[in-house]
């Protein structure tokens, strides 16, 4: 039976801004189906027969009207309707989105714990970076803390499939490169023989290790570690999936996100996600890196320098969206040099999967109509996993994308709940959700802790390694922010050259009355490590003269955020600028 | 059992006279060894003093703005003894009850009767107080070895609108105080432990009351508890609430917004002494103090210029004498409420006559059943009427200014004079009443504010206040509006004033009104219309003597 848009009142041409099932789900009575957005508002279309996705016929960015069909679908327990063929579905009324968007929240009751399996002070969900942090962090304060994650192994995304082990595969990409780099300076290695397996064996040994410590971590603090999927059932009660429940004073949220996938891809396991692309398994000779985000263009490098022919293609007008525009010339300069191709301004219309290979057709000016890889790595983003949790059980608030929305004490419209890092909205970044974890984790524990961080740096560890923190000069045209900006090309640095890469540069933003530094930007090897001076110049309310005053040790990259400073007193000299600031 | 000891300051080195800048434990709070009770400031930093030993506090003596130096006593403590030592302990148990003869002598001897077991022993805790919390106790009646019975006032507590007694819920011995004066209490603290003594009647409800009260204070054995009690800030001054945005943008490191965080001050509010307007640790800590002690107004009374200090002395023989309690907390509302009202009052005259000839009347007979039938009682008839016809002026703004609160109801506050100042007992829902009962609820409110009884409910809620000074003269004045109510009717004396009647006086018997209103709610011509009206019910009087159905 079909599935369709129900009557959408005065709205036509409403656009679909998720689609939230894949041919194949298996979906409830009142699932969401996919979400539109009106100018008005955001609704979610829900399935009005339980039963399995066959197709779907529509896809992000469509637009479509009451009555047009979404897509078909088997009904499981088909002959509860017998009067036709077509599902029809139902939007919400105002009063319902009140009540299933939980704008009253239940009192934070302590109800009494009954028979609970477990029952503690807190309950952290989730065992990533922010859960363990908020785990850890509570307990050194007194409290009682239960930590439950769904899979075996601590850590989440961050130290199993991301961070940490794309990083470790980024040093032997940036290994190989240097070892390549260095045959046109007089020292020759030949290339590279790569074995896949063993190079996997030392990045999960890599893993291994960060994963055991946390486990001895939380020995050591007497966090209990319980393992299964956690669902609310109650304000202050979790049941697992394993039939286990635990009662809870209070709860941290620390359930992450996942990757996002395009909807309507064939089932073949050439077409991976993060996870799947840091499994090396094999390394192909054709690569498609879907998205140029962070992510995509991580996984590009390492492959790329693993010997795969690899080709990005990005939906927007430019690789990494929302960057500073020269940040990313040199960037692309260095990639569009090493890559096969780089697709911008292009849509992905469609994936087959073939023999020789996933046949992918594209539209846009600069790519080629259809091509064939041998893997397709998907990194169109991440979605957050807050309405994974049944959390409307316990009152708690999730909008449409999965995410709960927080007050500056990490608490959720439910006080005695919290929900920290990739669901909570904002960057999804494991430095963020830390930073959030012990703030809610001392709020929980009652102290008087704020998320007050002005900024949170952005990394992305690709060669160049491209770093920002603080204000970006998109943002200050979009804000209107007047600033100076003073930028140093890494040529003048003699430790660049030493390294033999001088196409990066290092530059700040400061405020023209104040002196003040608004933010900065790097690009070149190091930048990660190199722009957390720059964070600490913002967070202190540094000058210019706060920065190049400071002796920065020479010969190193860092002398060069110190040079920017000079560049903007115009004490520089190892530059010449003409443009002399004041007396 | 336990026992109790001093909680003393600890060695402060080159320090003395080191000024308090919080008390961090209420009495009756229970504490764990090294947990902090006091914070002192000295010019280099800020230190907790800890608590000696794990224990109940039994009352702190200092208070936030006084100073101390090494040795100084700050409280006592009441300490869990060790278990070695209980034979010794028990005796001050069993000697109270003695006395008390209840005749359980069985179990005077029996080891269980320690604190915190079930026995005849019952702690006493602070009723419900409406919207009060942190209440300073201001005398205590009662000590240990005294026998009490129910409804005995045990403490009187001091609210910013009035005194009041915590009586005795069940009779017995007292066995231990655990306030003192100057304590802070709120609803459910303990105030004392009692023997009770076989009181069948008085005990369902007794053991009813305190069951739940005495949980309050339970969650302190987790170290959090303090973030569930906001901290009490001193009365002087209140920090105001945080403004987030002005907070972000506050030239100010990360480790000097913690701070602010900790105490709760808005760094956009904060005065900097850094380049460049940085904000720096002791300007946070300067603004928090200034604002605690009163020395710097909230938001509100900043840029005010001051009166002029002069030193009367110099002029001639001065004597200094304290303000009472209630007349220095009404003091700081009543300029709030000058300060941030644009106050106009509106004089006006309503002929009484009929009005006065029915109430002698009526007074006599009304008298035999001893309710007083005073005028007041018909002007409150009156002005319910007058309220009905216009709820703007029973209304009161919201919080942000932007939207007005219509009450659905109307309970009348009305100014007594006490020998301690000015009290404004409420009788609520005054348009269910009629005159003979508005006044009966007159006389017994009145007697309450005179002896101090009245309680913290009872001066809450009023939606609109009369001030009558017609028993003791004048013609008019311009009363000061109860904010956040909108307006006041202030009543004086009426005589008798030639009214021409078209062709020659007539001798009437006229009541001056004074109106004051908040000009942001109501405006000139809806007060005259509201005077207007409130003359004419005056006049008739048949309809203010109408029974409410």
């Amino acid at each position: 039976m079909q599935i369709t848009v129900p009557d959408l009142g005065d709205f036509a041409d409403v656009e679909v801004i998720e689609v939230l099932v894949s041919p194949g789900d298996d979906v409830a009575v009142d699932d969401p189906v996919i979400t539109l957005e009106t100018d008005k508002a955001t609704m979610e279309i829900p399935a009005t027969d339980a039963g399995r996705v066959e197709s779907l016929s529509v896809k992000l960015g469509d637009r479509v009207n009451s009555g047009d069909a979404i897509g078909t679908l088997t009904p499981s327990g088909a002959a509860a309707d017998a009067s036709g063929d077509t599902v029809s579905t139902r939007v919400m009324s105002p009063d319902e989105i009140a009540v299933a968007t939980g704008s009253t929240a239940p009192e934070p009751a302590t109800e009494p714990a009954g028979d609970a399996t477990h029952r503690a002070q807190l309950v952290v969900i989730g065992a990533g970076p922010g859960g363990y942090t908020a785990a850890f962090r509570a307990a050194d304060l007194g409290l009682d803390v239960i930590l439950v994650e769904r899979w075996p192994m601590l850590g989440g995304v961050c130290l199993n499939v991301g961070c940490i082990p794309s990083k470790a595969l980024l040093h032997a990409a940036k290994v190989i490169d240097e070892a390549e780099a260095m045959a046109a300076h007089g020292v020759e290695f030949g290339p590279p023989r790569v074995d896949a397996d063993k190079l996997r064996g030392w990045k999960n040994s890599v893993v291994n290790r960060l994963v055991g410590g946390l486990t001895q971590l939380a020995k050591q603090r007497k966090v209990r570690v319980v393992h299964g999927l956690a669902q609310f059932a109650s304000p202050n009660r979790l049941e697992l999936d394993n039939g286990e429940t635990i009662a809870f004073e209070k709860c941290i949220i620390a359930a992450g996100s996942e990757p996002a996938m395009l909807p309507g891809l064939p089932d073949d396991p050439r077409i991976v996600d993060s996870t799947g692309a840091l499994e090396l398994d094999p390394i192909p000779k054709r690569l498609l890196v879907v998205g140029g985000g962070i992510i995509g263009l991580e996984m590009a490098c390492v492959y790329a320098a693993l010997g795969a022919d690899v080709s990005v293609v990005e939906l927007t007008g430019s690789l990494m969206p929302g960057t500073d525009p020269d940040l990313l010339r040199p960037f692309t300069k260095f990639v569009r040099a090493r890559y096969e191709s780089i697709m911008v301004s292009t849509k992905v219309t469609g994936m087959r999967a073939t023999t020789p290979g996933i046949e992918v057709s594209f539209d846009g000016k600069d790519a080629p109509s259809v091509g064939v890889y041998d893997k397709v790595l998907v990194a169109i983003g991440r979605r957050a996993n807050g309405d994974k949790l049944a959390a409307e059980k316990a009152g708690v608030s999730v909008d449409p994308r999965g995410i709960i929305k927080v007050d500056k004490q990490m608490r959720t419209n439910v006080p005695h709940i919290f929900a920290i890092g990739d669901l909570a909205g904002g960057p999804m970044l494991a430095h963020k959700a830390t930073h959030e974890a012990k703030v809610a984790a001392e709020v929980a524990a009652g102290e008087k802790s704020y998320f007050d961080a002005r900024t949170i740096p952005s990394v992305a560890y690709t060669d160049p390694e491209v770093a920002w923190v603080g204000l970006t000069e998109l943002e200050a045209k979009e804000k209107g922010i007047a600033y100076e900006k003073v930028s140093i090309p890494w040529a003048a640095s003699g430790r660049a050259l030493s390294l033999g890469r001088d196409e990066g540069f290092t530059k700040l933003l400061f405020d023209k009355d104040t002196d003040r530094v608004l933010g900065g930007a790097i690009v070149g090897p190091n930048a990660g490590d190199l722009i957390a001076e720059i964070g600490l110049a913002v967070e202190m309310g540094a000058d210019a003269t706060d920065i190049s005053l400071t002796i920065h040790p020479h010969p190193t990259l860092s002398e060069t955020i110190a040079f920017a400073a000079e560049g903007f007193e115009g004490t520089l000299t190892d530059l010449y600028m003409p443009r002399k600031k004041r007396g | 059992m336990a026992k109790s000891i001093d909680i003393v300051v600890p060695d402060l080195g080159d320090f003395e006279n080191v000024e308090i800048i919080e008390i961090l434990v209420n009495s009756g709070d229970r504490v764990e060894a090294e947990d902090g009770l006091i914070t002192l400031e000295t010019d280099k930093a800020s230190l907790d003093v800890p608590a000696p030993q794990a224990g109940v506090i039994e009352s702190i003596s200092v208070a936030v703005g006084g100073t101390v130096s090494s040795g100084d006593v700050i409280g006592r403590l009441s300490v869990e003894g060790g278990a070695a030592e209980p034979g010794a302990d028990d005796a001050p148990v069993g000697e109270p009850q003695d006395p008390a003869s209840t005749g359980e002598t069985t179990v005077v001897a029996d080891p269980d009767l320690v604190p915190g077991k079930p026995g005849g022993k019952e702690t006493l805790v602070v009723p419900e107080l409406g919207d009060f919390a942190d209440v300073e106790v201001i005398e205590v009646h009662v000590a240990p070895g005294d026998t009490i019975a129910v409804e005995d006032s045990l403490v009187t507590l001091e609210t910013d609108k009035a005194a009041m007694d915590v009586p005795a819920t069940v009779a017995g011995t007292v066995l231990e105080m655990l306030v003192s004066v100057g304590d802070k209490v709120s609803a459910g603290s303990p105030v004392l432990t009692v023997e009770a003594t076989s009181a069948p009647a008085a005990t369902p409800p007794a053991a009813a009351a305190p069951a739940p009260a005495a949980k309050a204070p339970a969650p302190a054995a987790g170290k959090p508890a303090a973030a569930e009690t906001p901290t009490a800030p001193a009365p002087p001054g209140k920090l105001p609430p945080i403004n987030e945005v002005g907070f972000a943008r506050a030239h100010a490191s990360p480790s000097v917004r913690k701070l602010a965080r900790e105490l709760g001050a808005d760094l956009a509010q904060v005065r900097a002494s850094g380049k460049k307007n940085r904000i720096l640790h002791d300007d946070v800590k300067a603004y928090v103090k200034a604002i605690l002690t009163g020395q710097a107004a909230g938001p509100a009374g900043g840029g005010l210029p001051k009166v002029p200090s002069v030193d009367f002395a110099k002029f001639g023989a001065v004597d200094v004498q304290p303000l009472t309690r209630i007349q220095k907390i009404s003091g700081p509302r009543l300029q709030a409420s000058w300060v941030n009202l644009p106050h106009v009052t509106q004089h006006d005259e309503a002929d009484i006559t009929d009005l006065e000839a029915k109430r002698q009347e009526l007074k006599g007979p009304a008298k035999e059943k001893g309710i007083p039938l005073t005028p007041l009682a018909f002007i409150l008839k009156a002005c319910v009427a007058a309220l009905q016809e216009f709820p703007k002026v029973n209304a009161s703004l919201s919080d942000d200014g932007e939207s007005l609160v219509f009450k659905q109801y109307i309970h009348l506050g009305f100014a007594a004079d006490t020998d301690q100042g000015l009290v404004v007992p409420v009788i609520r829902d005054a348009d269910k009443k009629d005159v003979y009962e508005l006044a009966a609820e007159l006389r017994d409110l009145s007697a309450a504010a005179r002896d101090g009884k009245l309680k913290a409910a009872q001066m809450q809620g009023a939606s609109f206040t009369i001030s009558s000074l017609g028993g003791i003269g004048g013609t008019a004045f311009t009363p000061i509006v109860n904010a956040p109510e909108v307006a006041i009717l202030g009543v004086s004396r009426s005589t008798i004033r030639p009214v021409w009647n078209g062709e020659s006086f007539d001798p009437r018997l006229m009541l001056p009104l004074s109106f004051s209103y908040d000009h942001r709610v109501i405006d000139g011509a809806m007060a005259v219309r509201f005077t207007t009206f409130l003359g004419e019910k005056l006049a008739d009087v048949d309809e203010l003597l109408r029974a409410i159905p």
